[in-house]
C-alpha cells in the first residue's frame, strides 16, 4: 500500500512476503475455459471476501468469467510494467497509485461506452476519469475515546485535536509510510480553511505538526495497526479510516467519530494497457459499479458507492455515515490526489527530515 | 604400609550406575614417592577409580583420604592434585606457557612464581623455547609433554596420569615412559597411573594393582606380578603366558593330556587349575630321543617359528599339553628350529606355578 | 583433487543457479536499471551524495547502528545463559527449551508484534499488573518508543544467537572443562578461564550475524517503535513503495549492502578458520 492507499490495503509487510515468495497465481491454471478469466489487484483480507459475495461470484455466474483476486504491491505493479511482463488485468487500489501508473502510461482507457449493467453517467463525476473510474468512497476522520471523552466533550476540530492541554491524552497520525501523512488536517488546525488547502503549505503543514508531536503516541502505518491502537486504548484520538474505526465500532468499542473535517478519499479500477484479458476487466468494471453490486459491498465496507443509483438501494440510517454522501460532502472535503503524486518525493524528504530532527 | 605415612588411601571405595558396580569395594594404601599404577582391560573400573581420587566422581561408599585428610565428598579443585588427561586436555586458546601456567594462574600466583616454575616445569620436559605455540603447532609427544609440565608445575605432592602416553607411537611411548620415571624420581612424587598396557605398567611401577570386574584382583611389584600371578586372569593379562590345563593325580599333578607336571609354587583348586609358566622360561631342544624323562618335559612339533628381533617365539603343538609358547633369547649361539621341527620343552620346578582353575 | 573439486562443484551448481537467478540477478537488474534512469556517472554521483550526505540519512544510518548494537548486546545477554541451558539440558527440557526459542518463527511477524502490543501496552499485561499491585501509578510507555524497538527485535533475533552460541558450546571438549577443574579451577574459573574463551568465536559470530540481520529491519521497528526510530531500511522500503524513487532507494540499499558486506567479512574471518583461535 502506498499512495492513497486504500483503506482495505493488506498490511505492506504480508503483501512483500507474499510477492517475494508466491509468483501471482498462474493464468494458466485457469485458461481453457472458453470465456476465459480476470485478473485483479485487490487489497486483500475481508476485502476479498466481500467482494466475492457481492461482485465476482455473480459475475462469473452471469460471463462465465472467472475472477482470480491476487495481492500485489505498488511497487510490484511498478516493476511488472517496467519489466513488460504484465500479470493481471485489473487493478483495484488507492486513487494515487492509479494516478502514477497513468502517467507512466500504463494504463488503458475505461470503455465506457461498451458498458451495458451500469450507466456511466450514474457515476459521480469526480470520480470518472478516463484512465481509472472510482468503485467506492472512504473518509479519513477524527475518532475518539468515548470514555475519555463522554457526552460530547471531544475535540470537534483538528485545532481542537491539537490542543493537548484541553483535551489531553495519547493520540495518533497517519504516518508518511501509510501512503500520505496528515498534513491537510495540520493545516487545517492551523487556520487554512479547507477549501483553500491545495496546493499545500508543506511547511507550514510540518510547523503545525511539531505542535501536536509531543502528544502523539504512534504514526500509524496501517489500517490494521490504528484500529488495534484505538481498541487498545493505546490512543485516545487519532486520524483513521472511517471504515476501520466502524467496523470496532460495531463490535462495542467505546469509540465515536467526529465528521467535522473529514478528507474524502476513493478507490478505484484500471485496467493494464496489453493486459492478457483486457476486455474481461473492462466488464468486470461495468459489473462491479452497477447499483446493485455498489450498494452490496458499500453496506458491508461501510464505505460509500459512487453510483448515485445505489444510494437508493441504502437505509437511510447507514447512509448518513457513508462518506461522500451529501452530509459528507458538507462537512468533509475531497483529497487531491494529484497534488499527492506530483510531491510524494517532496514530502517524503520533509517528513524524514522532520521526524529525525 | 602405616595409614600415616601414605599419601593416597583409598577405603573399601564402590561406584555403583543403576544395577552395574562399577568399583567395588577397593582399598589401597599408596605410600608418598610411590609409582602406583592401576592396570586392567577397559571397563575393570581402573578410570572411575582415579575419577573418585581425582573427585570427578563421587563414591557411592568408602572413603579417599589424601595425607591423611578425608576428600571423599572435596570438590576437585579442593584436593590439590596433578593430572595428565588421556588425550592430554590442552587447552587451545592457550600456548604452552600459559597452559602450563594454568593451575597457578587459578591460585593467582604471583607473576614471578609464574614465570620461574613455568620455566621450571618445561625445562624439565625439555620444551624451553616453546612457550609460546599452540597446541596445534605441536606434535603428539610435545602436547604430550606440555601436559605433564602442567601436572607439576605447582608441585602437587600426588600426580595422577590417566593413560596419558595411549595416543603416542611406540618409540615414543617408551622414551615418555623413561622421562616420567625420571621427573617422579627426582621430583619424589606420588604417581597414580591408569593404564591398559602391561609393559608400561611394568617399566614405570613401583606397585602395580591389576583390576578386573570393578575389583583389584592382585596387587604388588612389577616383578611378584608377573612372575608371581595369583591367577589366571593375571597371568594371562600380564604378557605370554602358557596356562596347561592341570589336574592333581594322586600325590603328583598331570596335564589332561597325561603330561607329568611338577612346581615349587603355588597349588590347585579343588577342581584342579592351571600349570602356568612363562614362555621364556621354556627351554627347546631339538631331539626328542635324546631328552631325559621327568616332569615339566613334554615333546610337541614346532608349527610357528617367529623372529622378533631380539627373540626366537616357538609355538609348539604336543599331545599332552596342547599348543605350547617359548621364547628364546637370540643371543650368542642361539639354536634355530624351523617349522615342522620335533622338539623337547622343558622348564624347571623354580619357574613355573601352579594356580587354581 | 580436481576430481572430488569437480564433484563439489556440480552438487553446489544447483544452489548457485539459484542465488544468482534469484538474488544476484534481480539486485544487478535493480540496481543497474535505477541508476540508468540517473544517467551519467557524475549525475549517480551528485545524486548519491546528495542522499546519502542528507541529515536525515545520516540520523537514521546513526540510528540504525545504535539499535542494533543495542539489541545486539541484548540478545548476546539473554542468549548466552539461554545457549548454556540448552547446551546441559537434555530430554525433555532440551525439547522445551528448542520449541520455545523456535516457535514463533512459525507465526508472522505481525501476529507476533500484536502479541507484544498486548503484553507491553499501555493497557497491557504488565501495565496491568503493575498498576494493579500498586508499583505504579501511570502506565508505563513499555513501547511506541526505542524499548519497544530493542524489546521487539531482542525476541525476535535471540533465536539466531541462542543457535549460534549452542553450536560453538556444543563444540566445547567437555574433557577440558574437567581438567580445569582437575587443576584447581573454581566454577566461575573453569568458565572464564576455559569456557568463554573457547566459545568467544560463537560470541563474535553470533553478535554479527545479529547485528548484520538487525540493521536491514523494518518492520518491528516500524511497528513497535515511536516517531523518530527509523532505521534505513524504513527509509529504503518508503523510497520504493511510496514514492518509486528507485534511484535513491538503491543508493540507499548499495550503502546498506556495503556495511553489511564488511561486517560478513569479518563473520567469515571469525568462522572460517575453526581451528583459529587467538592467532
Amino acid at each position: 500500500m502506498r499512495k492513497p492507499t486504500g483503506p482495505f490495503t493488506l498490511s505492506r509487510r504480508s503483501l512483500v512476503a507474499a510477492a517475494a515468495v508466491a509468483p501471482l497465481a498462474s493464468p494458466g491454471v485457469l485458461r481453457g475455459q472458453t470465456a476465459g478469466e480476470v485478473i485483479v489487484r485487490t487489497p486483500g483480507g475481508v476485502y476479498d471476501d466481500v467482494m466475492r459475495r457481492h461482485v465476482y461470484d455473480p459475475f462469473t455466474k452471469e460471463t462465465g468469467i472467472r475472477v482470480q483476486p491476487v495481492a500485489a504491491t505498488v511497487a510490484r505493479l511498478l516493476a511488472m510494467f517496467r519489466a513488460n511482463n504484465v500479470e493481471l488485468d485489473l487493478i483495484d487500489t488507492g486513487d494515487g497509485p492509479l494516478v502514477t501508473l497513468e502517467r507512466m502510461g500504463a494504463l488503458a482507457p475505461i470503455a465506457y461506452d461498451q458498458w451495458h449493467w451500469t450507466r456511466p453517467d450514474d457515476i459521480v463525476r469526480e470520480v470518472r476519469h478516463e484512465y481509472r473510474c472510482a468503485n467506492f468512497i472512504y473518509a479519513t476522520v477524527l475518532a475518539y475515546n468515548r470514555e475519555s471523552f463522554p457526552n460530547g466533550t471531544h475535540p470537534k476540530s483538528w485545532a481542537e485535536f491539537w490542543d493537548g492541554a484541553k483535551f489531553p491524552g495519547p493520540r495518533m497520525l497517519a504516518d508518511m509510510a501509510s501512503g500520505q501523512p496528515n498534513l491537510e488536517f495540520a493545516l487545517i488546525a492551523d487556520g487554512v480553511s479547507k477549501d483553500q488547502l491545495y496546493p499545500l503549505d508543506i511547511d507550514r503543514a510540518f510547523r503545525s505538526l511539531s505542535r501536536v508531536k509531543p502528544h502523539i503516541r504512534k504514526f500509524w502505518d496501517t489500517g490494521a495497526l490504528s484500529a488495534q491502537m484505538l481498541s487498545d486504548k493505546e490512543v485516545v484520538l487519532g486520524s483513521v479510516w472511517n471504515g476501520r474505526v466502524q467496523t470496532i465500532i460495531d463490535r462495542g468499542a467505546p469509540l465515536g467519530i467526529e465528521w467535522n473535517q473529514h478528507m474524502i478519499q476513493t478507490q478505484a479500477l484500471a485496467v493494464f494497457k496489453g493486459a492478457r484479458n483486457g476486455a474481461n476487466a473492462q466488464k468486470l468494471i461495468d459489473f462491479m459499479l452497477r447499483p446493485e453490486s455498489q450498494a452490496g459491498y458499500a453496506r458491508e465496507l461501510i464505505y460509500g458507492p459512487t453510483n448515485v443509483k445505489a444510494f437508493d438501494l441504502l437505509p437511510a440510517d447507514q447512509l448518513a455515515r457513508m462518506p461522500g454522501s451529501p452530509n459528507s460532502r458538507e462537512s468533509g472535503f475531497f483529497n487531491n490526489v494529484p497534488w499527492w503524486e506530483d510531491n510524494r518525493d517532496r514530502v517524503n524528504r520533509a517528513w524524514s527530515r522532520w521526524i529525525l530532527g | 604400609m602405616q595409614a600415616g605415612s601414605a599419601a593416597v588411601v583409598l577405603e573399601t571405595v564402590t561406584k555403583r550406575y543403576g544395577a552395574d558396580t562399577v568399583v567395588d569395594a577397593v582399598s589401597v594404601s599408596i605410600a608418598q614417592g610411590e609409582f602406583f599404577t592401576l592396570l586392567g582391560p577397559s571397563g575393570s573400573g581402573k578410570t572411575t577409580t582415579l575419577n573418585m581420587l581425582a573427585g570427578f566422581a563421587e563414591p557411592d561408599g568408602g572413603r579417599v583420604l589424601l595425607a591423611g585428610r578425608d576428600v571423599t565428598r572435596a570438590a576437585p579443585r579442593e584436593r590439590g592434585l596433578g593430572m595428565v588427561f588421556q588425550n592430554y586436555a590442552i587447552f587451545p586458546h592457550l600456548d604452552t606457557f600459559e597452559n602450563v601456567a594454568f593451575p597457578l594462574r587459578v591460585k593467582k600466583a604471583p607473576k614471578r612464581e609464574v614465570e620461574t616454575r613455568v620455566a621450571d616445569a618445561l625445562a624439565m620436559v625439555k620444551l624451553t623455547g616453546f612457550e609460546r605455540r599452540y597446541a596445534r603447532q605441536l606434535s603428539g609427544g610435545q602436547q604430550q609433554r606440555v601436559a605433564l609440565a602442567r601436572a607439576i608445575v605447582a608441585h602437587p605432592s600426588v600426580v595422577l596420569m590417566d593413560e596419558p602416553l595411549g595416543a603416542l607411537d611406540k618409540n615414543l611411548r617408551y622414551h615418555m615412559q623413561v622421562e616420567i620415571k625420571e621427573i617422579q624420581r627426582r621430583l619424589g612424587m606420588t604417581v597414580v597411573y591408569v593404564t591398559h598396557d602391561q609393559e608400561e605398567a611394568l617399566t614405570m611401577s613401583d606397585r602395580i594393582a591389576i583390576m578386573n570386574g570393578g575389583r583389584i584382583v592382585q596387587m604388588g611389584p612389577p616383578r611378584d606380578v608377573y612372575e608371581a600371578p595369583e591367577n589366571a586372569f593375571v597371568g594371562r593379562f600380564l604378557g605370554e603366558a602358557n596356562l596347561i590345563p592341570a589336574r592333581r593325580d594322586g600325590l603328583a599333578v598331570a596335564s589332561e593330556g597325561g603330561a607329568l607336571l611338577e612346581s615349587a609354587h603355588g597349588s590347585l583348586g579343588a577342581e584342579g587349575g592351571f600349570l602356568f609358566v612363562r614362555p621364556e622360561k621354556v627351554a627347546v631342544a631339538p631331539e626328542a630321543g635324546t631328552a631325559p624323562g621327568g616332569p615339566n618335559r613334554i615333546a610337541g612339533r614346532v608349527r610357528f617359528a617367529g623372529f622378533l628381533g631380539n627373540v626366537l617365539r616357538y609355538e609348539v603343538d604336543t599331545d599332552q599339553a596342547g599348543s605350547l609358547i617359548a621364547d628364546l633369547v637370540n643371543g650368542p649361539g642361539a639354536v634355530l628350529h624351523a617349522a615342522g621341527d620335533t622338539v623337547v620343552l622343558s622348564w624347571s620346578r623354580e619357574d613355573c606355578r601352579l594356580l587354581p582353575g | 583433487m580436481p576430481l572430488s573439486r569437480l564433484g563439489a562443484l556440480l552438487l553446489l551448481a544447483p544452489s548457485i543457479l539459484l542465488l544468482v537467478f534469484v538474488f544476484l540477478g534481480p539486485i544487478g537488474w535493480f540496481l543497474v536499471g535505477s541508476f540508468a534512469e540517473l544517467g551519467s556517472l557524475a549525475e549517480i554521483w551528485e545524486e548519491t551524495r546528495a542522499v546519502v550526505g542528507s541529515r536525515a540519512v545520516a540520523l537514521a544510518i546513526a540510528n540504525t547502528n545504535w539499535i542494533a548494537l543495542q539489541v545486539t548486546f541484548f540478545v548476546l545477554l539473554i542468549g548466552y545463559p539461554l545457549a548454556y541451558a540448552l547446551n546441559r539440558a537434555r530430554g525433555l527440557a532440551f525439547s522445551l527449551i528448542i520449541i520455545a526459542i523456535v516457535l514463533p518463527y512459525f507465526t508472522s511477524v505481525i501476529v507476533r508484534t500484536y502479541a507484544w502490543m498486548v503484553i507491553l501496552g499501555r493497557n497491557g499485561i504488565i501495565n496491568q499488573m503493575l498498576l494493579g499491585l500498586g508499583i505504579v501509578s501511570e502506565p508505563l510507555e513499555l513501547m511506541y518508543n526505542r524499548l519497544g524497538v530493542v524489546i521487539g527485535m531482542t525476541y525476535v533475533l535471540l533465536p539466531y544467537m541462542v543457535l549460534t552460541l549452542y553450536a560453538a558450546m556444543k563444540a566445547v571438549d567437555p574433557r577440558l572443562l574437567q581438567a580445569a577443574e582437575g587443576m584447581g579451577a573454581s566454577r566461575l574459573g573453569v568458565f572464564l578461564r576455559v569456557f568463554l574463551p573457547l566459545t568467544m568465536h560463537g560470541v563474535i559470530a553470533g553478535s554479527l550475524i545479529v547485528f548484520i540481520l538487525a540493521i536491514g529491519f523494518f518492520v518491528t521497528p516500524a511497528l513497535m517503535g515511536g516517531p523518530s526510530d527509523i532505521m534505513i531500511a524504513m527509509l529504503i522500503e518508503r523510497e520504493i513503495e511510496l514514492t518509486q524513487n528507485w534511484p535513491v532507494a538503491a543508493m540507499m540499499t548499495v550503502v546498506l549492502l556495503v556495511v553489511t558486506l564488511v561486517l560478513y567479512a569479518i563473520y567469515a574471518r571469525f568462522t572460517g578458520g575453526r581451528t583459529g583461535f587467538a592467532r
